[in-house]
Parts: C-alpha cells; sequence; structure tokens
C-alpha cells in the first residue's frame, strides 16, 4: 500500500518506454500507409508463396511490400498490389519475379528495373512478370517427361509481347488453359 | 502418513475426495468473490489501492521480462531457425510469439508470483490475527472489502499488463535485431505491423483477463483457508503461487485449442 | 432475573471432530452487568465467544441476542445486528494496512458511511477516551506498542458507542502496570457507556477489577458462579485453586 518512491518512478518510466515503442510503432506503420508509398499492381499466372506482407526488393535491398493479393475473375490470374516507397522511381518496363527466399522459404517479390524513359506512375501496371517457379512440378516433370502436358509459361498476358522476359515453367494445372509454348 | 498404513484402495479414494472437496471449495469460493465483486457496494479506495500495488506497481517486473524474453526470441529465431529460413520472418515470428503466448503467459507467471503469493501472505496473517473476524465483527463482509477489489483489480490489471508486454516485447525483439544482425529497426516495426492482426493482440489479451482472475482467486482463497499460525501462512504462500501457476498453464492450452479451433 | 437477558447461550453444545468443547452450556448476562468468564486455557472460552459472534456455527443450541437467536441470522442480518457490538480481540486484530485512526473509524468509515473527515473527527474523540494522544492516529498498528495496540482497539470498539462489548483476554501479553491501566480502561469505558459486558479471561486481577460477576468454565458447562466479592468464599475446587494460583492437588 505505502509504495516506495523507487518502485513508482520504476513504473513511470516502464510505461514512458512503452509509449515511446508504441509511438514509434504507429509512426512508422503509419508512414508506410500514407505519403511514403505509391500502389502499383502486377499479374502473375502463379502466386505460389506470395502472401500479403510479403517484401517487394531491388537488388536484394527491400523497397516495399505486397499490399494485397487478389484473384482476376476474367482471366484467373493472380493481380498482386505493391506497396512501394516513394524514394524509388521504377522505369515503366520493369519487371516483377516472385522469387524464392530458399527451398522452403517463403518467397517474395524482386523487382528488376528496365530502361525505359518513363517511370511507373501510381496506380500502373507492371506488366512484365515471371510467377513463381514450381518446384515439385519441375522435379515430377523431371522424373517423368512423358506425363502431363509441357512446361508453359507462368508469365501471363504479357510473356508474348514481352520476349525479354525469360518464361518460367509453371505447374500444368496452374497453366492448363493458356496456350503452349 | 496414514497413507501406507491403510489399504492403498482407500488411501486412492480418500485422496480423490479430498480433490474433489478441494475443487468444490474452490468453486464456491470463487462463485461467492465473483458475486460480490459484481454487486454493490464495493469499496472504491480499495480497488484503487489494489490496481496500484497489482497492476502499476508489477510494470517494473514485467517490463524487464518482456524486454529480455522478445530479445531473447529474436536472437534464437536468428541463429537456430536460419535452417528453414526463419531469419526472414523474424520480426512476425517475435510478434506472434510474444502476443500470442509469451506475453500473456510470462506476465501471468511473474504476477503468479509476486502477487497470488502476496495475497495469500497477506490475508493469511490477517486471518491468523483475527482481523478477518475483526472485520465482520464491524459490520463489513471480508468478501467485499478484502477479495472482490483483488479479483476485479487482477483481472483487468493482467491484461493491462500484457499489452504493455506486447509492445516492450516487440521493442526487445527490434533492439537486439538491429545492433547484433543490423536489421533496420522501422523495418522491423513495418514488417511487425503489416503481420499483426488485431486478433493476435486480443487473444492474449483474453486469455491474460481469466490469467489474472486465477492469480486473484489462488492469491484469495490459499490465503483465506491458512490455518496454523505463520507455517500455515508459509504454506498458504507457496500454495497460491504454484496452484497459480499450474492453473495458467493449463488454461493457457485450453483457452489456446478453443481459440485455434473455433 | 425476569428481565430478558441481553445475552444467553441455551443448550449449547459444539465438539471439534471427537473432541467435545461445549456440552449443554447455559449462560446469561442481564443487561448493564459486566461477567468475566474464566477457565482453564482450552476449556472453550474463546469458543463460546466466537459463538456469540456467529463466526462459528454450534452443534446444537442457540446464543440470544436480545431474545434473537443469532445462529440462524443470514450473515447480512448478523452483520447488522453487530451495529450494537464492540470486540476487543486478544491481539487487539487492528489492520494493519490503515493507520490507528482508520482502524478505529472503521465501522463507521465502511458500514455507516460516514464522511472521512468526520470519521476521523470520532475516531481521535475515541482515541482520547482511552488516553491515546492524537499523534497517534496517524502511526500504523505496527509502530504502536503491546499496550497502546489493546488501547487502540478498545477505542474501535467502543467507537459505536455500543450496548454489547466482549474482551478476549484484554490483558494477555501485558506488563503487571500496563494491564493494571488497560483494567482500569476497560472497568471506566463499560460504566460509562452503561452496556453490557462479557470478559473471558484466566487472569483473576483483571477479572476482579472489570467484572461484577464471574462464572467458571470447565468441562463444557458452567461450573460456578458469584459475585466477585464471593470469589474468596467459594468452596469449588477449581475456583479456589484460581484464586490461590495452586495447583489443585
Amino acid at each position: 500500500m505505502r509504495a516506495s518512491w523507487a518502485e513508482t518512478i520504476m513504473g513511470f518510466a516502464v510505461l514512458a518506454f512503452a509509449a515511446l515503442m508504441l509511438t514509434y510503432a504507429l509512426g512508422v506503420s503509419g508512414l508506410k500507409h500514407s505519403s511514403g508509398t505509391y500502389e502499383v499492381s502486377a499479374r502473375f499466372g502463379e502466386a505460389g508463396g506470395i502472401q500479403p506482407g510479403a517484401k517487394i526488393t531491388v537488388s536484394g535491398v527491400k523497397v516495399g511490400s505486397v499490399s494485397d493479393v487478389t484473384i482476376d475473375p476474367k482471366t484467373y490470374l493472380a493481380v498482386m498490389h505493391l506497396s512501394l516507397s516513394k524514394d524509388v522511381k521504377l522505369p515503366s518496363d520493369s519487371t516483377a519475379k516472385i522469387t524464392s527466399d530458399g527451398l522452403l522459404g517463403g518467397a517474395h517479390i524482386a523487382l528488376m528495373p528496365g530502361g525505359a524513359e518513363d517511370d511507373l506512375k501510381p496506380g500502373g501496371e507492371i506488366n512484365n512478370t515471371q510467377g513463381a517457379v514450381d518446384l515439385f512440378g519441375l522435379i515430377g516433370q523431371f522424373i517423368r517427361p512423358q506425363s502431363g502436358s509441357p512446361a508453359a509459361a507462368s508469365s501471363a498476358d504479357s510473356a508474348a509481347k514481352a520476349p525479354a522476359a525469360a518464361p518460367a515453367p509453371a505447374a500444368p494445372k496452374a497453366a492448363a488453359d493458356l496456350p503452349e509454348m | 502418513m496414514g497413507l501406507f498404513s491403510t489399504n492403498p484402495v482407500a488411501a486412492l479414494g480418500r485422496a480423490t475426495l479430498e480433490g474433489v472437496g478441494a475443487i468444490g471449495r474452490v468453486g464456491l469460493f470463487a462463485a461467492r468473490g465473483i458475486a460480490a465483486a459484481i454487486s454493490p457496494p464495493w469499496y472504491p479506495r480499495q480497488i484503487i489501492a489494489q490496481f496500484a500495488s497489482v497492476g502499476f506497481l508489477s510494470l517494473p517486473v514485467v517490463g524487464l521480462t518482456a524486454w529480455f524474453t522478445g530479445a531473447a526470441l529474436a536472437l534464437n529465431i536468428y541463429s537456430g531457425g536460419d535452417r528453414f529460413n526463419a531469419e526472414t520472418v523474424l520480426p512476425q515470428i517475435v510478434a506472434l510469439g510474444i502476443t500470442r503466448e509469451l506475453g500473456p503467459v510470462l506476465a501471468a507467471l511473474m504476477l503468479a508470483g509476486r502477487v497470488a503469493s502476496a495475497m495469500a501472505s497477506e490475508i493469511g496473517a490477517m486471518r491468523a490475527t483475527e482481523q478477518i473476524d475483526a472485520m465482520v465483527t464491524l459490520s463489513t463482509d471480508p468478501r467485499r472489502y478484502l477479495i472482490a477489489p483483488r479479483l476485479i483489480a487482477a483481472t483487468i490489471s493482467l491484461p493491462l499488463l500484457t499489452l504493455i508486454t506486447d509492445i516492450i516485447g516487440v521493442a526487445g525483439g527490434m533492439q537486439v535485431s538491429n545492433y547484433l544482425i543490423d536489421l533496420s529497426p522501422g523495418i522491423y516495426i513495418a514488417n511487425t505491423m503489416d503481420f499483426l492482426t488485431a486478433w493476435d493482440v486480443e487473444s492474449g489479451l483474453i486469455k491474460s483477463a481469466v490469467f489474472g482472475f486465477i492469480i486473484g482467486l489462488m492469491g484469495c482463497y490459499h490465503g483465506d483457508s491458512a490455518k496454523g499460525g505463520a507455517r500455515g501462512v508459509g504454506r498458504a504462500t507457496t500454495s497460491a503461487m504454484v496452484s497459480a501457476a499450474v492453473l495458467i498453464l493449463a488454461a493457457d492450452y485450453l483457452l489456446t485449442s478453443v481459440f485455434a479451433l473455433k | 432475573m425476569t428481565t430478558t437477558a441481553k445475552i444467553a447461550w441455551t443448550g449449547i453444545s459444539k465438539r471439534f471432530g471427537a473432541q467435545v468443547v461445549l456440552e449443554g452450556l447455559e449462560l446469561a448476562v442481564a443487561p448493564g452487568r459486566s461477567l468475566a468468564l474464566l477457565g482453564r486455557s482450552g476449556q472453550g472460552k474463546s469458543v463460546t465467544l466466537k459463538l456469540a459472534l456467529g463466526l462459528m456455527k454450534p452443534d446444537a443450541g442457540q446464543v440470544l441476542l436480545d431474545g434473537v437467536d443469532v445462529t440462524r441470522q443470514s450473515e447480512a442480518e448478523r452483520r447488522a445486528s453487530f451495529r450494537g457490538i464492540g470486540m476487543l480481540f486478544q491481539g487487539g486484530a487492528l489492520f494493519d494496512s490503515l493507520p490507528v485512526w482508520e482502524n478505529v473509524a472503521f465501522r463507521l468509515i465502511n458500514a455507516d458511511g460516514v464522511g472521512r473527515a468526520e470519521a476521523r473527527d470520532r475516531a481521535v474523540e475515541a482515541l482520547a477516551l482511552v488516553k491515546l494522544a492524537p499523534e497517534v492516529a496517524d502511526r500504523y498498528p505496527s509502530e504502536l506498542s503491546g499496550g497502546m495496540q489493546k488501547r487502540a482497539g478498545l477505542a474501535r470498539a467502543i467507537v459505536g458507542t455500543p450496548s454489547l462489548l466482549f474482551f478476549d483476554e484484554p490483558t494477555t501479553g501485558l506488563d503487571p502496570i500496563t494491564a493494571g491501566a488497560i483494567n482500569e480502561l476497560i472497568r471506566d469505558r463499560v460504566t460509562s457507556l452503561g452496556c453490557t459486558a462479557v470478559s473471558i479471561t484466566h487472569d483473576m486481577a483483571s477479572a476482579r477489577t472489570i467484572a461484577d460477576e464471574l462464572a467458571m468454565l470447565d468441562n463444557g458447562r458452567i461450573v460456578w458462579r458469584g459475585r466477585a466479592d464471593e470469589l474468596d468464599h467459594a468452596d469449588h475446587p477449581l475456583v479456589r485453586a484460581f484464586v490461590t494460583g495452586q495447583s489443585m492437588e
């Protein structure tokens, strides 16, 4: 009941530290969603492993995160909404590629800047995409090459008009309705 | 003593009956305590005093526990988790671990040690020195004056302390990641805040309210049923702490499975 | 005794397991009288008091307070009936988390809804009646000597102007001079309040000072009862042993 001064001061110190930390955390996360970022989208034939919150890198440096993953009801392609830092301006012909962090680890999106004069605008779309590599699909094809259809491009509608993006093999089930390359 | 002198089946039966009796007594005590806590008259001064001693004065110990736990957790995920690339989601694992499990449980266990034992020894000593009898003769219900404020303060304080634990635990993970593995605080926090859902924190707070009630209940029950002078009070103190800790861990499992399966 | 007794134990039996403590106890105290209940240790004096306070339930019999059986009362009714009762516990039983004045004013603040400022004034008045200085009011019980704790406990018992006072071994653990002062105080307060008093004690000097009637409890019932001045001429061997302080053999 009769608390000592030291205890009271320590209690306030802990509260102050927690309040400081909370302010900082809210500041950081608030910044991300307000003026500090802009959104672009990208379509992938195979979203394997990417979930909201996954990081986006350029040359291995984090520049943003995936804010949402939806499905395009017409083309059945995965639509990624990418939240990028305003400090990073990317050429409009940049490439987005889903990369695994390791054999079983989480996936992230790597952006490779292109050479175009104009930059990607907020709300724009990255047309050159490379979907996730389905490792088990690959292994399956390697073991039984005669079964199933050959590998199809995972990069969707963009693959034809942008041959620079190397098509990656994807799971047959995911690409079954796409034309063979 | 008599356990081996009589037939073992009877001993087993007696132990079972005693166990059932204890559950009944605790249940009755809890029901009466809740009834006193949720109906007037209340003693606001007692309630505030308990909030100060249960909640506020537990901040330093709970804060330290949280920081070191978050820091150690981050280091372990970094050094042990690289076998499956877990270090890439280090902030997320720390946040999940702290908010859902370690924050509520460790804060509760620290309070079981600090508060449940203190309650048991205080109430036990009051029993032993006839202070509780004296209170009855002064037309005051000890359940309302002593028990209810402690149950109220413990049940409400612990979720608040757990909120602090969550914040400071993440801070511990963040600071260690910054100094030892060079992960920038901004990215750490951004990852944490993006990843955490409201339910991660809420489920931890719901659990900690239950844990808080357990702490208050065990402290008061063992104190109130203390018998046999100073030695009895000592025993009550230990029992309060141990039973609170065991019940907290059991309730943690039960509640987590209810949440996980819902 | 044609008037209703202030308090009466009728046909009380109480046992703990196999041990019989009280067996058909009959004891009544008329209004305004002060009775000292004597007896050897472990003969059920404290149990008799606790039964009257409702802190224990008898196995059989009734305790009648102003003609009302307190053993059948609910807890709330019993707490209400305590408004006219003061009790001085053996060790004082002061609440050690509260300063002395809040101890004395405990009933006023927590049961009677008296404001803290007024309760404090009345507590200081009660402390003056037991010869404790106003400075003592803000000290905590652990800072008081044993005699001062007894005085503070007495102040707490009389602050509500009770009509019935209980004293549980009021002089135990005190030196003879302090004990004498406490005995004087008790007699003083009981007479000026004009209330009924029941004390349990095995201190003969205390019994002679504070009581006008004495009763000897042995083997679960009253074996002798008389006025204080009859004590020296009593022929009951146990009473004689108490008076002379010698073994009964």
